[in-house]
């Protein structure tokens, strides 16, 4: 199991557009996601569930990722929030 | 039995365009869903049934999703296949379905409630927005695991009136090809306006009408850019809205053309088109339509709809704003509410146009001037140059000098805890009330900009109250006293050497704009969806012919002249 704290960077927070990217990454890594956000635990991989954390700029969250492609999936989601969700360049 | 009287509703105006058909009302009988329990004999049937249920939706979607080559609803379709995909909300409804013994719509039901409530009580806006489609998803799945799908009866041509549409039956009354849409409910960035707009039918919202007053087949003529829905109308009236919507349809199909060529007369003199905005929403239309930028943005709304003056929510509004512009500016006016838009709780005025409105009320609620005068200075820091402040509805001097001390009040302010300001930001002036247009001399040496908002100048110089249908006739922005006006105004402009733009209606219309544009005033902004057309006659004619037009216009003394003159500009 890995875990990282993250800041949500972008101004509008983590809103629709945000999440469904969010949710879309994690959810091509076999490894269970979770996002924990001032006490709630909500799965990265439900869709309603990251959006019920109506998560604003500067929230903090611990990320925790746990399965065969821990590493690999913590890094591309961490990348995520530090992009602001922006598509990566290609 | 009493022959029914022609009847006007009076909506909001959610997407353009005209409609004329005959009314289907799409019912809601979707019956409430009751906590019911079923036998563990039953649990297997009620799984399959939930699971056909989401197979079939995902399908459904994935099949409209081909239909509109149209970014925006590929996005909010792949929202909706998301939160059919989710992996927790689907097994919480098995669960419920296999361990508690509720039945498949029931598990449904409760299970997205769930979610609606926390979505409803989050603080940010967007969530709050988010719940009318993850409601639409719910019922839409209680509806399929009926098994028995609602089939429509809605006939090509047909205005469909309901009190709200989710967006799957918007995508199937589309292919319907369907003349219009009347909903009670539904805001304007709500999926079903979202989809109308972009699959053109024209629609109106918050219409209201009773049950008596329309009855399925009833005629019925729909006006999408005015909010204006007439049921039976009178043989004369449906001929000349049919005339209208294929004047509407030709002009707008050439028009689209004109889009992408530069902003120059056949003369190659250059101008700018910009559009009126309200919503984000509305801003993937602008580079289609060739707007450059937001010449008048409207923040009524986004006020309204959170009740508080958040400046936090407000600097997101607008950086969204900047950003999707693409490096043209965008003109914030000022909070305009009064008039026919009211605060809640606002006491009713016996005129209210003549009343407590703009910056009339801004000055006596500073809290709501300096919060936004706050988010806007805070946004003017991140894009230096990139936004202007508009203040509405000045009638005199000490108004503009009050609101630019708050201006270098609030700078100076945000300065001091080190927040980037661009001090420079423009302060203009909306020139819609007669006083300050005679005295825009004076008043030229004050500002950094005019923008003339032609329809409040129109009833304000003609003393005619534009709500009021008995003397409608008489409010026309053509009557000479208007044209002085602008003339006027744009001279004393030119004397300062400050921009003049124009953001009324009067914009909207080509021989209006080219008139206009021969009076100098190169700079104008209207709603979208006009600005192709506007573009056309306005690339096909030389600033000398504008020239001219401007000159017959400005010597005419009589309104029947001026349409004559005008007329010839309309394009066929």
């Amino acid at each position: 199991m890995k875990t990282k704290k993250v800041t949500v960077l972008n101004e509008s927070g983590l809103h629709a557009r945000p999440a469904s990217v969010l949710v879309k990454t994690a959810s091509r890594f076999k490894s269970e996601f979770y996002i924990k956000m001032y006490g709630y635990k909500v799965n990265g991989k439900s869709i309603l569930g990251v959006m019920t954390l109506a998560a604003e700029a500067g929230a903090e969250m611990e990320l925790i990722v746990d399965g065969p492609d821990e590493d690999e999936a913590l890094e591309k989601l961490v990348k995520l929030f530090e992009n602001k969700f922006n598509p990566a360049p290609p | 039995m009493k022959e029914q009287q022609p009847k006007i509703l009076s909506g909001k105006p959610a997407a353009p365009g005209i409609g004329v058909g005959n009314a289907f009302i799409l019912r809601d009988d979707n019956k409430p869903v009751h906590p019911e329990k079923i036998s563990d004999q039953e649990i297997e049937e009620n799984i399959r049934k939930f699971e056909n249920a989401c197979e079939f939706l995902v399908q459904e979607y994935e099949k409209i999703k081909t239909i509109p080559d149209d970014y925006d609803v590929v996005e909010i379709i792949d929202a909706q296949i998301q939160a059919l995909n989710d992996p927790e909300v689907m097994s919480t409804i098995k669960r419920k379905i296999k361990e508690e013994n509720f039945s498949a719509d029931y598990a449904i039901f409760s299970t997205f409630n769930d979610y609606i409530q926390l979505l409803e009580s989050a603080g940010a806006q967007w969530a709050k927005d988010r719940t009318i489609d993850v409601v639409s998803i719910r019922d839409e799945l209680i509806q399929a695991t009926k098994e028995k799908k609602k089939e429509f009866d809605v006939k090509k041509g047909e205005i469909v009136f309901a009190e709200d549409i989710p967006p799957t039956v918007m995508v199937k009354l589309s292919r319907i090809k369907i003349s219009g849409i009347v909903m009670e409910r539904g805001g304007l960035t709500s999926h079903a306006v979202i989809l109308s707009q972009s699959l053109g039918i024209p629609c109106v919202i918050n219409a209201h009408w009773d049950r008596f007053q329309l009855q399925d087949g009833n005629d019925v003529i729909i006006d999408g850019s005015t909010g204006q829905v007439i049921l039976r109308p009178s043989w004369k009236q449906k001929q000349e809205y049919l005339k209208r919507r294929e004047e509407q349809f030709s002009r707008f199909q050439k028009a689209l053309e004109w889009a992408r060529k530069p902003n120059k007369t056949s003369c190659g003199s250059e101008f700018t088109l910009r559009a009126n905005v309200e919503f984000l929403e509305e801003l993937p239309r602008l580079k289609t339509h060739g707007a450059r930028g937001v010449g008048l943005l409207r923040t009524e709304t986004i006020l309204f709809e959170s009740n508080e003056f958040d400046v936090w929510d407000q600097v997101e509004f607008y950086s969204n704003m900047v950003e999707a512009v693409e490096g043209h500016t965008v003109t914030i006016r000022l909070f305009d509410a009064g008039g026919d838009k009211l605060l809640e709780n606002s006491e009713t005025e016996a005129n209210p146009f003549l009343g407590w409105r703009g910056v009339r009320m801004l000055l006596d609620k500073k809290e709501f001037l300096k919060k936004q005068l706050e988010a806007i200075y805070r946004v003017s820091g991140k894009f230096t140059g990139k936004v202007r402040i508009l203040i509405p509805m000045v009638s005199s001097m000490e108004e503009i000098h009050e609101v630019k001390r708050h201006c270098i009040d609030v700078c100076n302010s945000l300065s001091r805890q080190h927040v980037p300001v661009d001090s420079e930001t423009p302060i203009g002036i909306m020139v819609e009330v007669p006083s300050i247009a005679l005295m825009a001399e004076h008043v030229a040496k004050h500002v950094d900009f005019f923008s003339l908002g032609t329809n409040d100048l129109t009833q304000y110089t003609l003393a005619v109250d534009r709500g009021n249908e008995k003397i409608s006739h008489l409010f026309d922005s053509y009557h000479p006293s208007i044209w002085k006006l602008i003339k006027m105004s744009k001279d004393a402009a030119d004397k300062e050497g400050i921009p003049v733009a124009i953001c009324g209606e009067m914009a909207s219309k080509p021989e209006a704009a080219a008139c206009l544009l021969g009076l100098g005033i190169n700079d104008l902004s209207m709603n979208t969806g006009s600005i192709p057309v506007v573009k056309s006659v306005l690339c096909s004619n030389t600033l000398d012919e504008m020239k001219k037009l401007a000159d017959r216009v400005l010597h005419a003394d009589e309104l029947e002249h001026i349409h004559e003159l005008l007329e010839e500009w309309r394009p066929a």
